[in-house]
């Protein structure tokens, strides 16, 4: 067997590929939103709530010339505080842009981020990279020291 | 990977041989008691100790890899060559800076009727994928890199569920169909009610998400083990005897018990709602704790449940020291999701008529 053959392979049992993963998450994501409630939201973060086990951005958007509060689930926010990054990294009346999907209970304003950036595109976070990640000492080239918090976007 | 252009070269020439003095398939034969040799006799220099004498197993830990638990059934062997194990881990950065890139800030919403993913995230998506820390690289025990994180069976692979376990799956789905898996909070996964952890606490095996972290706090009497995921703590008593059956705690009762220099922890009691792998409450796991060095713990786990596995299964892991704290997962302080999967069914019930 051809050593791209073992590579894929091993790559997929990790469950490494899909977006969707094949492992268990909290909770089922397609049992608190609805599929065919897509929406793409565009308004500033009034509000991080930094919390387990999902982060919640608040975002105010405007429709119909009226403002809407929407509450945008997260991940875990634990892996971004071990990058340095805190709920003070993104500033309130930052811009932002949201595509996912409103919860099956239409009433909320309430939707998964399934991919949130900045206006220009930017992720609003970055992942974690060989000086992100926690430092096990398994990385030769990591320093002796934590790493800088990172500011949005990755420091670009 | 950064590594120097003339190493790279290195490495790549010596390939070959490595993969030569690479033994094909498990070094020894699996089990509860295998290992017992090396690891009561050895007493590795360099290895912190407690006051009793005791290797010191304090710490914060990391069991998070890219190494799959089971192995794909067209990989024979359990030792990767380091090519592989290298491109495996390139292979995990160049999409992780894949995923990194910008998106189009005019895309529109995603498509009506869902995005076809699925697993966890359910034809919706799931969440950015800053958000995780799954790991990066490949398990090293003993300095062999690894294809699985199980290593007997010797394919790799959790043996096949008994006829019994089948049965029990199967009566377990139409309970749960029955009764309405939306009409009650305790209905809902234990995870989902922020109970338990997502990933499995006994053994300690990675979730291949995020917080694969752990603290270990030891006293001659009793050894804590904290997992961040859900924050579950688990307290294995040192030496006496297991709890009387009809006490089952979250995560089983465990009691341990010192080999040479190896933690053995013996692990029973556990609760029927548990399910880990689709095991019932008769699931019985012994894990050995060993440290290799000053950086590492090499884990061993056997998983025993006659009445669901064929056979029992053996794996190992290593748990690599960090220079982190664990992190607090208070569970319960933002768990809108439960709420919202509840008043989503109810939502939805009233638009389609189903229920009063």
């Amino acid at each position: 067997m051809s050593t791209r053959k073992v590579v894929t392979a091993l790559f997929l049992a990790a469950g490494l590929v899909t977006a969707g993963r094949t492992v268990v998450a909290h909770h089922a994501f397609g049992a608190e939103f609805d599929p065919n409630a897509p929406i793409r939201l565009q308004g500033k973060v009034v509000r991080l709530e930094w919390v387990n086990p999902h982060t919640w951005i608040h975002i105010e958007t405007v429709k119909d010339g009226k403002p809407e509060i929407w509450m945008v689930e997260g991940g875990t926010p634990n892996t971004l505080l071990r990058r340095g990054i805190t709920r003070d990294t993104v500033a309130v009346g930052t811009e932002v842009i949201v595509d996912g999907y409103q919860t099956k209970d239409h009433s909320l304003k309430r939707a998964n981020g399934r991919d949130v950036t900045f206006a220009d595109g930017r992720k609003l976070f970055m992942g974690s990279s060989g000086t992100g990640a926690p430092k096990d000492g398994s990385d030769p080239t990591e320093g002796g020291t934590k790493p800088a918090p990172k500011k949005p976007g990755g420091g670009k | 990977m950064r590594i120097p252009i003339a190493l790279g070269l290195a490495i790549v020439g010596s390939v070959g041989l490595i993969a030569q003095q690479a033994p094909a398939s498990a070094p020894r034969s699996a089990g509860a008691t295998a290992g017992q040799g090396r690891s009561s006799t050895a007493k590795p220099a360099g290895v912190a100790r407690a006051a009793d004498g005791k290797p010191d197993l304090q710490g914060v830990w990391t069991n998070a890899t890219i190494t799959p638990l089971e192995r794909p059934q067209n990989v024979k062997d359990l030792v990767l060559t380091e090519e592989a194990a290298a491109r495996m881990e390139k292979a995990v950065t160049d999409r992780r800076d894949r995923l990194n890139e910008p998106s189009d800030p005019n895309r529109t919403a995603p498509p009506q009727g869902g995005d076809g993913s699925t697993g966890a995230a359910g034809n919706v998506g799931g969440y950015n994928n800053f958000w995780l820390d799954p790991g990066e690289r490949v398990a090293i025990v003993d300095g062999q890199r690894r294809s699985s994180l199980i290593i007997d069976p010797p394919d790799g692979r959790i043996p096949a569920l008994t006829q019994e376990a089948r049965t029990r799956q199967q009566a377990r789905a139409k309970m749960a169909m029955g009764r309405g898996q939306y009409d009650h909070p305790e209905y809902r996964p234990l995870a989902e009610r922020c109970l338990l952890s997502f990933g499995p606490t006994t053994p300690l095996v990675p979730n291949y998400f995020y917080n694969n972290n752990l603290q270990i706090v030891q006293t001659p009497d009793h050894v804590m083990i904290l997992m961040e995921m859900v924050h579950d703590a688990r307290v294995v008593r040192i030496g006496g005897k297991h709890l009387p059956k009809h006490i089952r705690p979250w995560m089983g009762d465990s009691i341990g018990h010192w080999e040479g220099d190896t933690l053995v922890v013996d692990t029973t009691n556990f609760p029927p709602q548990q399910n880990f792998r689709g095991a019932s409450e008769n699931l019985h796991v012994v894990e050995r704790f060993r440290r290799a060095d000053d950086k590492t713990i090499n884990y061993r786990f056997t998983v025993d449940d006659p009445t669901t596995f064929t056979a029992p299964f053996t794996g190992e892991i290593p748990f690599r020291a960090m220079e982190e704290l664990i992190y607090e997962y208070a569970c319960h302080e933002g768990n809108y999701a439960l709420g919202n999967v509840l008043s989503g069914a109810r939502n939805e019930e009233k638009r389609l008529g189903t229920k009063q």
